[in-house]
């Protein structure tokens, strides 16, 4: 598409990268045929195509306003369209740049910037993270079930393996997931163990910074990147191989450290260095020899996969966890349009909620189709949000192949999960 | 009321669109119309606000793009009915738009119109696997059907390579076809039944639910209609049983008119393959890149040969089909190791278009269609003329039919390179009309190709298009100024064309 | 060619005379069909004179004749180079011509499985009401440049224009064909052909005459007899005399003076209780009827069922021929017609009365 970027803009580096997204969108249409947001709302605006649109006229300096905002508000920023997207436009990167540009030019109002800011200064930080959830989840049985099922029942942690091994990888700290789950950790642990590795937690360590960098707050979000890497480098030299990380939209941001970084003098060459050992944590088993991992206790589960967004379109890892799942043993049922997006989206299903609770119906119908035991995933904020929907276990898949669990005792905790209202459209 | 020049803000200095308004709507007047239709229309339905309005500018063809008045995004038939009376009693131009993938401007909107937007009708209504139909809203995509359908061992068969995106509706309204129209047909042959409103707002079926119906076939006359003749609310398609099985030959070629030769071979043996498509070097590379088919990259041309039905014919015109290819000096042939491989070789095409934005930032799609037997002549002539105007083309398109589709690439950004890449794109379809063949196969004439409907088509044939769109929208508010050109702007088009009385591939036989 | 200029010109000239002083014509080729649609009277118009093939091109599966060239003709050209008409015009009479053939756009056996007239017509040349001779369409597969006049004009029963020159795509003959019978009764043979029709198999024609189940298969040898051994059946020696007595209505079915009805239904649409003698063809989509029972019965009968009913031959010339349209879709009609031939002067009342 042809772009007139203004000379001041176009000499920046932001604004060249922008121009050359732009310039790459031939303007077919192919990607709003996979965009959870045009499938529902069935408006250009709410399109890939579209928000690329919007984006391209507030840059060449056309009135951008409150709607234009409302649409890239709108977005999952799930990244399907980049997957669809035969022209190779990095539409995600685009969105950022948006964002940052329209969050300059329109002002929110006032309670919607509080909400913002609480939860930018709430959701990264373990411990004030923590503190709400408890509170939430003492008063859970007071509340209306519509809130109750949103609010996670308390999981107590498990054990980590004692063994210490030559190879060695670094963990996420992050945020929400170990006050929400904490085996998932663990179970990653117990999991690299029995194929003789460890897992390191360093300290000083958080939040990837994904939540804030996407809220428009993307200094604090550079700021928790930093963090990280400050707090993995001293592993780092001392010979671990590589970041393994379990929130698939952890790992989609850890993995641009590098590019985000790049006018940093300070932290490029680092923050290049880390992005280059950021795996998924499929990736890293994807490697392994598994045949130490018995699968435990499987016997017949039939397990629905969801892929989430930042795994399948984020980091491009399509198929490659359903091949693990598969090769140990498991029965995959079928999940219809597998590419879209539960609704989860960081902070989307807060912001959006009405929007978020259609995808949400929409994924859970599909997952529970094929009638699984459990339904698998890799990011924790999908895993909750889907929980909220559905009486079937939801689970980090990594769980599913941990010795120390077995899938019959999910399918008991799953009956605990209430369930008033029926999970239909 | 004389044609008026309206300027294009997004595209380049100097480039503008003629088109002859049918009122004039003062402000005022817009605020009333708004008012009306905030009336009909559910909110945030309708869309007047200028930052709203540009995403809609233009369709899939970005070089030509205007603003609309208005946009509506109605979702019942009601609501687009009572859309259509606001503004036909108003004299307001209406443009349908169903997914804007078309590749003419079609659904380029009208600066003093309404923007009709289709895209909400995205419901499949019902499936009758008896009789093998589907009875589907307009915006429903393409291959929606054909998914909603494969449990029952169905498939919807045209498939133009959109068909990820684009609309039903946009397909009957340009007659899409695509890899596999070459045994299948086009869009007007697997469709059974329409109901579309006319400007009026009355809603009228055509067709039905056996195989014909009575009457004079307005089924096929609506079909390839741009949205000129009335905005179609519903379509009943057929469905065909997939066939048992499907195999793909990929043979490669050092010299496109090698590939060529072998196209019209094939065809001249008897053989009707499911699809015969063809790429060049640049194509090839392009679609390579996005999907990883393996595609042997050095070649010049690749054919894909698709041979379709039951099992045992199957292979035996596999075993045709490469010793043909052999015969014509194919550097190597293979078929598809399995399914996901078939499935990656047209993958690879149909990503074709989009993918060759990977080596310039714009192109220019063309889609003229010949007589197969001078694929090979009209290749190396578009080589010749690609090198005159120091623009690259790269060719991908469906061989079969004889539907070229040459990708004129350039830099938008370039002043002066949409002009010339205007310039060889016109040459390209004169010198297509010239060997026998039209200026447009199956993306439509919209804007883009209305000065060559001047020389496809004698003014009094212009004269009968005339008066047939005005025994549908005598007042000319259905997507005016596309399609079909009035002959005053092919009078002036004439004039800039014959230069001193020559015509245009003097040496060519004329038809 | 100076002969068929000048029979283009002659034609084109008689058009004008009419035109100018509003007489209609009642346009013919060979006359075969011409009890078809309702009766007409004009000063005749044949176009018997404007006949030849004007191009055959068999690589490029086109071939380009004038109105009035013979079917017979042209199909003889076509088996020399191992092709066909695929939709397997009815000749009624073997005076027909092409003209006719897409004047009254009927189709053969073969049309649910490879398609109707309308289906293969890429181009036409006509004189249209004005007395101009115009183009539409072209030689090629694919074509989208403007409206589609040249199919428009197919099955109109040349009230919108005379026909010239018909472009038309044409395809290989199969390699083989086998047809095999079953016995079935009425509603079981409706159902059987359904399912098969939802199954890929190369199928090319299925109909059934009250008594007897015949399927036609096409294709390579191979695939046809692996069809043989999915659906099964007696093999029909004379299965070419059959089709072809099918096709021409020689079938004893279609003997005796009742009047004999064309009634379009979805495919897999039950029989119909309308009383007489049905014979089923296109695998259940067109079902002939020979009856007396009232037009507005069958008229009724055939809507009730998702269709619609043409009394194809015999009884009321002037009455009930063809399903009334609805009033909106009738209008549309009379508007393209003016649009076609202002003066009222082709084939007026041919196809609906004020037409
Ligand atoms: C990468 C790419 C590849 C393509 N490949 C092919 C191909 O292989 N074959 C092919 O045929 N085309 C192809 N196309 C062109 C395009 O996809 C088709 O023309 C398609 O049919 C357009 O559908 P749409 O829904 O996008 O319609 P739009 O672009 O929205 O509209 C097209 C026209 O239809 C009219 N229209 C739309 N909906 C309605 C309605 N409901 N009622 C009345 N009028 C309506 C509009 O006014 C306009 O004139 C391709 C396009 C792209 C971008
Ligand atoms: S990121 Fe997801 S929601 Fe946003 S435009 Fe792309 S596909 Fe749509
Ligand atoms: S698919 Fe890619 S090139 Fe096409 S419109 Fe979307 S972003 Fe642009």
């Amino acid at each position: 598409m042809q772009t007139t970027l203004s000379d001041s803009l176009r000499s920046t580096p932001l604004g060249q990268e922008a121009d050359s997204i732009l310039r790459a969108c031939v303007h077919c249409g192919f990607c709003a045929a996979t965009c959870p947001t045009y499938g529902l709302l069935g408006d250009e605006l709410d399109s890939p195509r579209g928000r690329i649109y919007l984006i391209k006229q507030m840059l060449e300096g056309a009135t951008a306003g409150q709607n234009t905002q409302l649409h890239l508000d709108r977005c999952l920023a799930c990244r399907a369209c980049e997957t669809t997207c035969p022209s190779g436009v990095r539409y995600g990167r685009l969105l950022d740049i948006g964002r940052a540009a329209i969050e300059q030019r329109v002002r929110r109002p006032l309670p919607e910037q509080i909400k913002r800011h609480l939860l930018r200064v709430v959701i990264p930080y373990e411990r004030r993270f923590t503190v709400v959830l408890r509170v939430a989840q003492t008063l859970r049985a007071f509340l209306p079930p519509t809130w109750r099922r949103s609010i996670p029942p308390p999981q107590l942690p498990t054990s980590w393996p004692r063994s210490s091994h030559e190879r060695k990888m670094l963990a996420l700290a992050g945020c929400v997931q170990t006050p929400i789950a904490p085996n998932i950790d663990a179970a990653t642990a117990r999991v690299l163990d029995c194929l003789g590795i460890s897992l390191v937690r360093a300290s000083g360590g958080g939040c990837c910074g994904a939540l804030s960098y996407h809220l428009g707050a993307q200094e604090d979000g550079l700021e928790f990147a930093r963090r990280n890497i400050d707090a993995w480098w001293p592993h780092v030299e001392s010979g671990a191989e590589a970041i393994a990380i379990n929130a698939s939209g952890c790992g989609v941001m850890v993995k641009e450290y590098g590019h985000l970084l790049r006018e940093d003098p300070s932290y490029a060459e680092r923050a290049d260095r880390i992005s280059a050992m950021a795996m998924d944590i499929s990736e890293v088993l994807a490697k392994e020899n598994r045949a130490a991992l018995a699968p435990a206790g499987i016997g017949t589960a039939r397990i629905a996969f969801h892929s989430p967004c930042s795994l399948q379109h984020g980091q491009k890892l399509a198929g490659l966890v359903e091949s693990i799942l598969e090769s140990a043993g498991f029965e995959l049922t079928p999940v219809p349009d597998g590419h879209l997006c539960c609704g989860s989206a960081g902070s989307y299903s807060l912001l959006q909620p009405e929007l978020s609770r259609q995808l949400l119906l929409q994924r859970v119908l599909a997952l529970e189709s094929g009638q699984p035991t459990a339904i698998g995933t890799a990011n924790i904020g999908c895993l909750a949000h889907l929980q909220s929907r559905t009486s079937v276990p939801v689970r980090h898949w990594i769980e599913l192949l941990d010795p120390g669990a077995s899938v019959v005792s999910l399918r008991d905790e799953g009956a605990q999960v209430e369930l008033t209202e029926p999970t239909t459209l | 009321m004389g044609a008026i020049m309206i300027y294009c803000p997004n595209s380049p200095p100097g480039k503008t669109i003629m088109k002859t308004p049918v009122t004039n709507v003062q402000p005022r007047n817009r605020r009333e119309l708004i008012a009306a239709l905030q009336r009909v229309l559910p909110s945030q339905a309708l869309l007047s606000e200028t930052e709203d309005l540009r995403p809609y500018e233009c369709d899939g063809l970005s070089a030509y793009c205007e603003l609309p008045m208005l946009v509506a995004l109605p979702d019942t038939v009601e609501q687009v009915r009572a859309v259509l009376v606001a503004c036909h009693e108003r004299g307001v131009p209406v443009v349908a738009r169903g997914a804007g993938t078309g590749l003419s401007g079609g659904a380029l909107p009208c600066s003093n119109g309404v923007l009709l937007s289709l895209a909400k009708f995205n419901r499949i209504l019902e499936i009758d696997a008896a009789n093998r139909t589907a009875r589907v809203q307009p915006g429903v995509r393409n291959l929606a059907i054909s998914q909603a359908v494969a449990h029952l061992g169905l498939y919807y068969a045209p498939d133009p390579s959109s068909q990820i995106a684009c609309s039903i509706g946009g397909n009957v309204a340009e007659n899409a076809g695509g890899v596999h129209c070459l045994k299948y047909g086009l869009t007007v042959h697997n469709i059974q039944m329409l109901s579309f409103l006319t400007i009026e707002g009355e809603l009228i079926t055509v067709g039905g639910a056996a195989l014909d119906a009575p009457g004079y076939d307005l089924l096929a006359f609506m079909t390839g209609s741009e949205g000129l003749l009335g905005v179609i609310v519903e379509i009943t398609v057929k469905l065909l049983p997939q066939p048992e099985r499907a195999q793909v030959v990929l043979a490669a070629f050092d010299d496109v008119e090698k590939a060529g030769a072998a196209v019209a071979a094939i065809i001249g043996a008897g053989i009707v393959p499911a699809g015969l498509e063809m790429m060049d070097n640049l194509a090839i590379r392009a679609a390579e890149q996005f999907v990883h088919a393996g595609y042997p990259v050095d070649a010049e041309a690749i054919l894909l040969c698709e041979l379709d039905g039951v099992n045992e014919e199957v292979s035996e015109q596999i075993l045709q089909v490469r010793e043909i290819f052999q015969q014509c000096g194919a550097t190597e042939s293979h078929t598809a190791r399995d399914e996901r491989e078939r499935a990656l070789f047209w993958a690879g095409r149909k990503a074709a278009f989009p993918a060759v934005g990977r080596l310039a930032p714009d192109y220019y799609c063309m889609d003229g269609t010949i007589p197969r037997k001078h694929l090979a002549r009209v290749l190396r002539r578009i080589g010749e003329m690609s090198a005159e105007a120091g623009l690259a083309v790269a060719n991908v398109f469906h061989a079969g039919d004889g539907n070229l589709h040459p990708l004129i690439l350039y830099d938008a950004n370039k002043p002066g390179d949409l002009e010339r890449t205007e310039r060889l794109g016109a040459k390209i379809l004169e010198l297509c009309v010239a060997v026998g063949g039209t200026i447009t196969g199956e993306h439509g004439v919209g804007v883009e190709k209305i000065n060559q409907m001047c020389i496809q088509f004698s003014a009094s044939a212009l004269a009968q298009f005339h008066a047939l769109k005005h025994a549908f929208d005598p007042r000319g508010l259905l997507n005016p100024g596309k399609a079909v050109p009035t002959l005053q702007r092919c009078a002036e088009y004439g004039a800039m064309h014959v230069h001193g009385g020559k015509v245009l591939f003097p040496d060519l036989e004329r038809f | 060619m100076t002969d068929t200029n000048d029979s283009a010109d002659q034609l084109r000239e008689q058009v004008r005379v009419a035109a100018h002083s509003g007489v209609p014509l009642q346009i013919s080729g060979g006359g075969s069909k011409s009890f078809y649609g309702r009766a007409t009277v004009g000063t005749p118009l044949s176009t018997i004179a404007h006949r030849g093939i004007v191009t055959y091109d068999p690589g490029e599966l086109v071939i380009t004749a004038r109105a009035g060239t013979p079917l017979t003709q042209i199909e003889a050209a076509l088996a020399e180079k191992n092709q066909m008409l695929a939709f397997e015009p009815p000749y009624l009479g073997e005076s027909a011509t092409l003209g006719g053939a897409i004047a009254t756009g009927l189709s053969g056996p073969r049309r649910p499985y490879v398609g109707a007239a309308r289906d293969f017509v890429l181009g036409v040349k006509l004189i249209n009401g004005q007395a101009e001779i115009l183009s539409f369409g072209g030689q090629v597969m694919k074509n989208v440049a403007g409206y589609d006049v040249a199919r428009l004009m197919v099955g109109a029963l040349g009230t919108l224009g005379v026909l010239l020159e018909i472009s038309l795509k044409v395809l290989p003959r199969p390699a083989t064909e086998l047809t095999l019978v079953q016995h079935r009764t009425p509603n079981e043979a409706i159902e059987v052909m359904n399912i098969w029709a939802r199954r890929p198999l190369p199928l090319s024609a299925c109909c059934y005459d009250g008594d007897g189940l015949y399927v036609r298969l096409c294709g390579a040898d191979s695939a046809v007899r692996a069809a043989h051994d999915k659906i099964g059946g007696e093999i029909l020696t004379n299965a070419q005399n059959f089709w072809h007595a099918l096709r021409e209505q020689f079938h004893a079915f279609f003997d005796g003076p009742l009047p004999l009805w064309r009634v379009a239904v979805p495919p897999a649409r039950p029989s119909l209780r309308i009383p007489g003698k049905w014979l089923i063809d296109w695998g259940g989509a067109q079902r002939w009827l020979k009856s007396d029972t009232d037009a507005a019965t069958i008229c009724r009968t055939a809507a009730e069922g998702g269709g619609h009913a043409t009394l194809f031959r015999g009884g009321d010339r002037g009455g009930y021929i063809f399903h009334p349209l609805a009033p909106g879709l009738l209008a549309l009609h009379q508007r393209i017609k003016n649009a076609m031939d202002p003066q009222h002067i082709f084939n007026p009342g041919k196809m609906y009365p004020n037409l």
